[in-house]
């Protein structure tokens, strides 16, 4: 009796033990992992010298540059022979799915035939890539997903200097450290609203809001008028409702250099500036709209793949999200021609601002073997500017001087601006704020907007006691950086 | 052993592994070896590792900072990091439940009913279906309108008088609890089950020839036979509830109320990426379960005291 008692309790606590262990093992085995990974890279260094050693008589014999090429130096069409074999991974499951990846890579295959690409598509990217990333064995080409960028040279290949790419192409200033790029967008998105035509039309609006209260008084029309849901707000989602920050600095206030540079300096960033504009503004459109029922039903169990076909049909009025999202809403239901797009609902100082940006960015593994690297670097100067995928995605153009998609009528006479990067120095100062503060603008802070959307619904909160709350922890995090406050 | 090497000192150690002593530590270190290295390469080292981020500052990429015990003051000042733990009230008022109405069946399932195998089959069905799937099954079954809302209409209840199962803050979290409620009792069932099959059939027939009825039968024969399987359990129940998780995670993504422990463990060590401060709550977590653990055991060797004599 007293044995059986002893061996149960044993077992008991052994079985707890691992119940409890269980949390934490997950990231403790990344970790060690990674540190496995740092300690053998000393014999991959060795490794590839062998392996460059045996290269560079390759490269005499076939009389090419032993070096990879810069960006704009490299023409692809003189490396059609070039013998590699890549592998790409990704985000875009949907469009591994629907064989859109596979059309390409077929394509790019007619031109490099040599070049094998292996593509991986990862469901939970930010997350995986970033595991993936610390073991250093993920293949050649991925998109950069949440590093600082002190660490860019330690895991990715620069692709050129600032200098040189940004007289081809737009937005590549989002990953440059010090001159250098380490990545270049596969496409752009332009942060603005997505909206149903037919609905506005039966609602009885005419002209596209330009301020929050007019943004608001249109959602009022669509329920007095529609059956449609006026704003669906997406928040079972979570990502979704993150999706709000892109709007703050250029949309905001007009000023681009506010989301990298000014807004950690900044003491209070949640204050009413009185004329319908600034951060306090775009929260509050979200606050007001739930606290006057402009939104779904039950906002706990929305559902992002239904809502697609949803806002296609009519039965959603509006969404806030990047035009990323509009080609998929388009696709997904038998009236595309009435998905419309259009700039953000706020004006400062008399003109309407979109704020454009790079999606993902493409970049080389640092530690991918030379050839490898020539090949990567060959295979996304071809997806950047042969493959079209950033016009098929209704994204803004990457490449300098390329073609828009229509949808972006609507932005006519808007100021299209991108956000300028940190200054020298402070690169690391955003991210480190974020993880600080745990308010995370732009970085999954999904929470801190459900946040509002239940403070809203259930009354539990003034919006003025969010953006107070905000505001403490924004300043406790500055204090305990050490990042001044300037304005 | 030390006597037999007093005894015959001389042997060297090729002869002493060839005798029979010799063979059965090998024998033994053989079979273990596997085992240990299993146990320690997969649990104790990724924790001991666990303990030693707790103390630094750090993310999971790029340079790491010592802060000593800091983050372990921010686990108990934060208000959302130890104010989950209320939530786990929540799961353990489920897991009372849970076990009352497992043992209730499980009592009965023990004693000849009609069909007895269908109806266990039935109920330990939840259990082999995976926690993820589970989640997306209740997503929709709580949504307005959809799987519970129409049962209940057919019940006569009318939509505008039932409750948002998800969205209202004074129910989301017994929804979820439910859910797992839902998942378990079958499988703590059968465990019972099990235990209540090895009662010697003759002691029923005993106890009615005494005239005892069926709750006298079940109070004085099945729940002391049961009783180690029964403290497992409540073990298992109480330091599961503490470290629920899934139900909220995939439901409703720990929003609105409804983030326990680990949901916002997941939260800090993931999207805000503050591993440190995220394996100083797991070391609190351990450190509760064991304390709540030790409680139990404490609390029911009281209980069976009588037992005992």
């Amino acid at each position: 009796m007293k044995l059986k008692k002893v061996l149960a309790l044993c077992l008991a606590s052994v079985m707890v033990f691992s119940l409890a262990a269980c949390g934490g093992t997950a990231e403790a085995v990344s970790e060690t992992a990674e540190e496995s990974a740092q300690s053998t890279e000393a014999e991959d260094t060795t490794a590839e010298e062998t392996q460059e050693e045996a290269e560079e008589v390759k490269a005499e014999a076939s009389d090419a540059a032993g070096e990879v090429p810069t960006y704009t130096q490299l023409d692809i069409s003189k490396y059609s022979d070039v013998e590699a074999s890549i592998k790409f991974l990704h985000h875009k499951t949907d469009r591994a799915e629907d064989g859109t990846m596979d059309k390409m890579v077929a394509q790019f295959n007619s031109e490099f035939p040599n070049i094998k690409v292996e593509m991986e598509a990862v469901t939970d990217y930010a997350e995986d890539s970033l595991l993936r990333l610390s073991t250093g064995d993920w293949g050649d080409v991925m998109f950069i997903p949440a590093v600082d960028k002190s660490d860019l040279a330690d895991y990715f290949m620069p692709l050129d200097t600032l200098d040189n790419l940004s007289q081809q192409l737009n937005f590549v200033d989002q990953w440059e450290y010090e001159g250098q790029c380490y990545g270049i967008p596969y496409m752009a998105n332009a942060q603005g609203v997505l909206y149903n035509k037919a609905v506005f039309k039966d609602a009885g609006i005419d002209k596209l809001p330009t301020t929050p209260s007019e943004f608001l008084d249109d959602l009022k029309l669509i329920k007095d008028n529609t059956d449609a849901i006026p704003l669906y707000t997406n928040y079972a989602a979570g990502w979704t409702m993150g999706a709000w920050d892109a709007y703050i600095g250029i949309v905001t206030n007009g000023d681009n250099t506010y989301m990298n540079q000014k807004f950690v300096h900044t003491a209070s960033p949640f204050t009413d500036p009185g004329d319908d504009t600034g951060i306090y503004n775009l929260y509050r459109i979200l606050y007001d709209a739930v606290a006057n029922g402009l939104i779904e039903d039950d906002y706990t169990t929305t559902d992002w793949e239904g809502c697609k076909g949803m806002l296609n049909r009519g039965e959603i009025g509006t969404m806030v999200l990047g035009s990323w999202a509009f080609a998929q809403m388009q696709e997904a239901g038998d009236t595309p021609e009435n998905v419309g797009y259009m700039p953000f609902p706020m004006t400062v100082g008399g003109k309407q601002y979109v704020a454009a940006g790079g999606d993902y960015n493409y970049c080389i593994n640092v530690k991918a073997s030379e050839e490898n690297k020539l090949a990567s670097l060959i295979f996304i100067k071809w997806m950047v500017e042969k493959s079209d995928w950033c016009f098929n995605e209704g994204g803004y153009t990457v490449v300098k001087g390329g073609k828009n998609p229509d949808m972006y009528a609507a932005f006519d006479g808007c100021e299209v601006t991108s956000d300028q990067p940190a200054k020298a120095g402070e690169e690391t100062y955003l991210n480190d704020m974020n993880a600080e503060s745990e308010l995370s603008f732009n970085a999954g802070g999904n929470d801190k907007v459900q946040r509002i959307v239940e403070a809203a619904a259930n009354g539990s909160e003034k919006l003025d006691d969010i953006y107070a709350d905000w505001t403490e922890k924004w300043n406790a995090a500055q204090e305990e950086l050490g990042i001044s406050v300037d304005f | 052993m030390t006597k037999n090497v007093s005894v015959n000192n001389k042997r060297t150690f090729g002869e002493w592994l060839r005798s029979r002593d010799g063979q059965k530590v090998l024998v033994m270190f053989a079979f273990l070896i596997l085992p240990m290295v299993l146990l320690m390469v997969f649990t104790y080292i990724p924790f001991a590792e666990m303990v030693r981020y707790s103390f630094y500052n750090m993310k999971y990429v790029g340079a790491r900072k010592f802060v000593g015990l800091k983050n372990y003051i921010k686990v108990f000042s934060r208000k959302d990091c130890f104010g989950a733990l209320k939530l786990s009230l929540y799961y353990m008022g489920g897991s009372v439940v849970q076990l009352t109405l497992a043992l209730y069946l499980a009592t009965i399932l023990s004693f000849k009913v009609k069909g007895g195998n269908l109806f266990k089959g039935f109920m330990f069905f939840p259990f082999l279906i995976n926690g993820i799937a589970i989640g997306f099954i209740f997503k929709f079954f709580y949504t307005r309108g959809f799987v519970f809302d129409t049962v209940l209409q057919w019940c006569g209840f009318e939509l505008d008088n039932l409750p948002y199962w998800l969205k209202d803050r004074s129910i989301n979290n017994i929804s979820l609890v439910g859910t797992s409620v839902w998942r378990y009792f079958g499988q703590n069932m059968v465990l019972f089950i099990g235990a209540i099959m090895s009662v010697d059939g003759e002691l029923y027939e005993a106890a009615m020839l005494d005239g005892a009825n069926r709750f006298q039968q079940f109070k004085y024969i099945i729940l002391p036979s049961i009783k180690t399987i029964f403290v497992l359990n409540v073990i298992l129940s109480i330091s599961g509830s503490l470290s629920a998780f899934e139900p909220p995670y995939v439901i409703t993504d720990g929003a609105n109320g409804t983030g326990t422990y680990f949901v916002v463990m997941h939260e800090i060590a993931h999207t805000q990426q503050k591993v440190g401060l995220a394996s100083a709550m797991a070391v609190v977590l351990l450190i509760i379960i064991f304390i709540v653990t030790i409680l139990q055991k404490l609390f029911f060797k009281y209980i069976f005291r009588n037992n005992e004599q």
